[in-house]
């Protein structure tokens, strides 16, 4: 091969050694070290690092070897155009719905808009999805935060109203969230095939100890119980709790309970497994050194945001949904409407005097057949007829569930009088913040 | 909280109620197992209360 050289030598600083291989080498150091190799079909070997700069184009296949990274720090933006097609097995952690938990940033509270609930001896939904629980002496105030570590919008705080330092074998302080079969069926849970699953979240609490979350099956007879440290309080620290899927068990694959996680805040002898980080075929959720982290303590706050489960054994980062699908995914579990003052809201059909049925349509199809409402008192809402003349109305008395299917429900509402039997009906919300939300869809 | 109970439109019998809960809303449910606040009926039942009856069905 023929080799240029450059050394630091004077008299040896250019050389030239030639051959008739057709390669070209080019050598560079204090003793000369090949640098760049061309070899007879131009194919081009680099030793050394090397720094492009201004654009490049690469036409045919790229194969790259070892780590890649793409973006910078200050943008990490790739741009891609037309149609590519990203794939292999080297996309474990899949594309799309790679976080198994809804609203894990806690962005959607259609319930309250941010509004404190209380649970005492019941369980409430501060936020969607997430359900707090408090049974036993103890009572637990929520509401969506705007406490947040960096890049978030929102948190879940939970404060301890009043505590519970004497738990009863089934007293039970936690929150939680139900995914739904369809979510995580290609987990293979109860098979020989069962993927590991990786749960992250952001968290801070006024009591830094020793917690546990639990993950179970629909009807908790599989338990597996993790455990994670809160080292400093009043700090934010990102968590991370891996689990390698259970082969064993009944685990659901369509729309009921298909993975259940379940936060420990106090729990009950009936549900201390006797070691963490094992499957057991009982309903358990914590260890005895986290039976009781923060409930004896009065006041004592908790935040959560990050929510994610993920399958493989990395936490990757949060993988943020644009708000509307979000709020989508949100409304599959619980349809509801929010309306301003005045608003012409739906039309319905008078039975009575003074009754009138209407239909809504829901914005998602639900999880299942809505069984129930809940709404503004029927005082929210009017009732209008062409008998009674445009404009004027009727301040309604009542509204009462009567049927449901997953795209819409129907409702009965009622007035004093003045409505004709069989005529078209309008029904008005007299006040903002008026809401209809349709119930039995949750899991 | 008391419940009363409420026939449906084209039913002649009550399987349904309705109630106030404490934030002032008005709350309905069929008697569906899956309805959380029929399970809250039914332990309310269930610690020796007696919901209202329903109201004659008065269709016209």
């Amino acid at each position: 091969m023929s080799t240029i050289k450059s050394s630091t030598t004077t008299t040896t600083a250019y050389q030239v050694v030639a051959d008739t291989t057709g390669t070209l080498v080019f050598q560079t150091g204090a003793t000369p070290t090949t640098a760049l190799t061309i070899d007879a079909s131009q194919a081009v070997t680099f030793a050394g690092a090397v720094s492009l700069s201004g654009n490049q184009t690469t036409t045919g296949n790229l194969t790259v070897n070892g780590n890649t990274t793409l973006g910078d720090a200050s943008t990490d933006t790739i741009l891609m155009t037309g149609a590519p097609s990203i794939g292999g097995a080297g996309l474990g952690m899949g594309m799309g719905f790679r976080n198994r938990i809804i609203n894990g940033a806690m962005v959607i509270d259609q319930r309250n808009a941010g509004a404190a609930v209380v649970s005492n001896n019941s369980g409430q939904y501060p936020i969607d999805r997430f359900i707090v629980e408090a049974y036993g002496g103890g009572v637990l105030t929520t509401q969506q935060s705007t406490t947040v570590p960096a890049g978030f919008l929102n948190s879940l705080l939970i404060t301890v109203t009043t505590t519970d330092t004497s738990l009863g074998t089934t007293d039970d302080y936690e929150f939680s969230q139900k995914i739904e079969g369809f979510n995580v069926f290609d987990l293979g849970w109860g098979t020989a095939n069962a993927q590991t699953v990786t749960l992250s979240f952001w968290v801070r609490s006024s009591v830094a100890t020793t917690y546990s979350v639990g993950f179970q099956n629909s009807d908790a007879s599989r338990s597996y119980v993790g455990t994670y440290t809160i080292n400093s309080a009043n700090t934010w620290e990102q968590k991370t709790i891996t689990v390698a899927g259970d082969t064993s068990g009944t685990w659901n694959k369509g729309n009921s309970t298909g993975l259940f996680i379940r936060w420990c805040l106090a729990t009950g002898t009936n549900r201390i497994a006797s070691v963490a980080n094992t499957w057991e075929s009982a309903n358990r959720i914590a260890i005895s050194a986290t039976a009781n982290p923060i409930m004896g303590t009065s006041g004592a706050t908790f935040n959560i945001t990050g929510v994610q489960l993920e399958k493989g054994s990395t936490a990757t980062s949060f993988d943020y949904r644009p708000y509307g699908t979000e709020l989508a995914l949100c409304q599959r579990y619980l349809p509801m409407f929010t309306f301003g003052a005045s608003e012409k809201l739906i039309t319905g059909q008078a039975i009575s005097t003074t009754q009138v049925i209407t239909t809504f349509l829901f914005p998602v199809t639900a999880r299942s057949v809505a069984t129930g409402v809940t709404s503004s008192a029927g005082s929210n809402f009017a009732l209008g007829d062409a008998t009674l003349g445009y404009g004027a109305n009727q301040t309604g008395t009542a509204i009462a569930f009567e049927t449901g299917g997953v795209n819409q429900a129907s409702v009965k509402l009622t007035c004093t009088s003045g409505l004709v039997a069989g005529n078209a009906s309008i029904v008005l919300s007299r006040f903002a913040n008026t809401t209809i939300q349709f119930t039995g869809c949750e899991l | 909280m008391t419940y009363k109970l409420y026939i449906r439109f084209d039913k002649t019998e009550p399987d349904a109620a309705m109630t106030t809960n404490a934030q002032g809303n008005a709350v309905s449910f069929l008697f569906d197992e899956n309805n959380p606040d029929y399970q809250a009926y039914l332990k309310w039942l269930a610690e020796g209360n007696t919901p209202e009856p329903a109201d004659e069905v008065t269709q016209q």
